[in-house]
């Protein structure tokens, strides 16, 4: 008995600390963001001067674009590839892991640069080259994620009973492979999520204008106003993980239920 | 009158690398009947199953089912069901909706799919497990609904890869009987892989016996453990005694009788005689004897009693347990056998 208290004091004395440690920036970043200038009142003026400045709509658009386009990509190229390298293609995984780490080998300046020029001309001059880039930039993690849930399961036993029961490849994909690994492509789709949605550095060298560099260039005028910036930000980006878990936990939910 | 063969496959090959998995492979199902496929692993069985069933392709040979040529058609066009070694119900369904999968598949309404999977389920005994998933059923069960969903189908052959390897020995007994009451009243036509001899002997109208990609013999249980075509189906299938002794003029000696050789290769020198440990007799009070026993295993109407010759080979012997009680290990005894005839091989 005594035992088991002092371990769960030790955990919550370890929950504290680590929650303070969080929280506290947060707070003092949260409550000077809500501060109208030198005197002690708060209120919402640096968060209504975001919305002020120009290109607030439209470089969240562009980013929002972008994402689209990439996890669209990263769907369709990661997951029917990844399927394949469990069922068939076995001997080429090897390779596979290797390349899919090289974005965390190469410095994003050469790919930047050296990636660019082997880009067709028209994609140079779109900013939904950037989409392409992302999707490489978050294979390391994508393809993990997707990895680990295929291993999860018999893969090869569940679309050979797919096919014996009469569902073409597509079906099999469809109905069996894609819904099984449903958490796993839930999980691949928030990584390229957060990346695409935060990812400043690619897109300042391309020199395209999405909402992160627009943030870093207006966040130079006013130092409140950047900090409700960040915090805008970081709760935007919550409640769009929130609503993904949601969707991810909505099936599992009746699984539980029914049981 | 002959009946109909449902399954016809004629010459399939198979080569993995410098591996012949499957060499010339040949075998042909008569509509409801149930053949079982036995041999040890690597044998070629599964990989026979598998080209049957469209998911692994041949390099040579042809797949006939019921007049038809399909040899080259994709698995999801054959109208086979099947049941694997490995559970393979989708984890994402629940079992009325794994059983419905295919007959989604084939689009059959609604309703139709909904009486069709109650009345397998029923069948096989999960009627009250429609909503459950997979990770909530045992392993008997799962491969249950497994069964169901390769039934439901009305499937023109059943194919079953291994199904049973999984469950334990108990289930695994319960399962195989409920698999061949099943069969036997839904009348398909069903090929039934499997290594365990016991298995295959005790359902199947037919066992085929397979060695290093080939069909060594394919007949009844009874005819392949009387009557073994091949050294090797005779030393597979069930228990064997080899007993090493001379033959001469077509006869061989075994424990001072003289057998006639029946199969096998009848040029004389040192041979072994195939003996199944029911043809040999322990006699206790011995005038001269030559074993002793080593230990005698109580199976219930009959025991098992091994035993060692004077140049070290051991001998089985099965015999009634009321004949065999005062056999002690130790004890000095005298074997004999009860058969005319034996079957001999040179290695």
């Amino acid at each position: 008995m005594a035992d088991t208290m002092r371990k769960n004091l030790a955990s919550n004395l370890v929950l504290i600390v680590a929650g303070m440690f969080l929280f506290f920036p947060l707070y003092a970043a949260a409550e000077f963001s809500l501060r109208n200038g030198a005197d002690k009142t708060h209120g919402f003026a640096a968060y209504r001067w975001i919305f002020e400045q120009s290109g607030f709509a439209e470089n969240i658009g562009i980013t929002f674009r972008v994402t689209l386009l990439a996890v669209a990509l990263n769907l369709l190229i990661l997951v029917p590839t990844v399927t394949w390298l469990h069922l068939s293609g076995q001997r080429y995984k090897r390779i596979v892991e290797i390349l899919t780490i090289l974005p965390l080998i190469i410095p994003v300046v050469a790919l930047a640069t050296g990636a660019q020029i082997a880009m067709p001309e028209f994609m140079q001059n779109s900013v939904y080259e950037l989409s392409f880039f992302y999707v490489v930039v978050a294979m390391p993690y994508t393809y993990r994620a997707l990895d680990v849930g295929l291993s999860a399961h018999p893969l090869a036993t569940l679309t050979n009973a797919a096919r014996s029961l009469g569902a073409s490849w597509l079906k099999t994909f469809t109905t069996v492979v894609a819904p099984t690994i449903r958490p796993s492509i839930l999980a691949a789709l928030f990584l390229m999520v957060a990346l695409s949605l935060g990812e400043f550095t690619l897109a300042q060298l391309l020199h395209w204008s999405t909402f992160p560099v627009w943030v870093t260039n207006v966040s130079q005028q006013n130092i409140v106003g950047a900090t409700a910036l960040a915090i805008g930000s970081l709760f935007f980006a919550w409640i769009l993980l929130f609503s993904f878990t949601f969707i991810g936990k909505k099936n599992s939910t009746i699984v539980m239920e029914e049981g | 009158m002959m009946s109909q063969d449902s399954l016809v496959v004629k010459g399939l090959s198979r080569q993995f690398g410098t591996v012949h998995a499957l060499k010339e492979f040949d075998i042909n199902i008569p509509k409801g009947e149930l053949v079982a496929l036995l041999g040890p692993s690597g044998c070629g069985k599964t990989t026979a199953l598998r080209i049957i069933a469209g998911l692994e392709k041949s390099d040579a040979g042809s797949v006939i089912l019921n007049g038809k040529v399909i040899t080259s058609d994709a698995a999801h066009k054959r109208n086979m069901g099947m049941v694997f070694q490995a559970y393979s119900l989708f984890p994402h369904l629940n079992v009325a909706d794994n059983v419905s999968f295919g007959l989604k598949m084939r689009k059959v309404s609604k309703e139709n799919q909904k009486k069709r999977v109650d009345a397998i389920l029923e069948l096989v005994g999960l009627n009250s497990h429609h909503k459950r998933f997979a990770h909530q059923l045992s392993g008997g069960q799962q491969q249950r609904v497994a069964l169901a969903r390769a039934l439901v189908t009305e499937p023109e052959v059943l194919l079953l890869d291994e199904p049973l390897s999984a469950l334990d020995a108990q289930v695994r007994t319960n399962l195989r009987e409920e698999i061949r009451r099943l069969q036997l009243s839904l009348g398909t036509t069903t090929l039934f892989v499997t290594h365990d001899q016991e298995e295959a002997m005790t359902i199947s109208d037919r066992v085929g016996v397979m060695n290093s990609g080939s069909l060594e013999q394919i007949d009844t249980p009874d005819v392949l453990y009387n009557n073994p075509a091949t050294n090797f189906v005779a030393s597979f299938v069930g228990v064997m005694n080899k007993i090493s002794s001379q033959l001469s003029d077509g006869y061989i000696e075994v424990f001072g009788k003289r057998l006639k050789a029946t199969k096998g290769e009848k040029s004389a020198g040192q041979v072994y005689a195939l003996i199944r440990p029911e043809a040999i007799n322990v006699k206790t009070n011995a005038s001269n004897p030559n074993a002793k026993v080593l230990t005698r295993s109580f199976l219930g109407a009959s025991s098992n009693i091994v035993c060692q010759l004077a140049d070290g080979t051991i001998v089985q012997s099965l015999m009634t347990s009321a004949g065999s009680g005062e056999l002690h290990p130790g004890s000095s005894v005298e074997l004999e056998v009860s058969i005319s005839e034996v079957l001999i091989t040179h290695d």
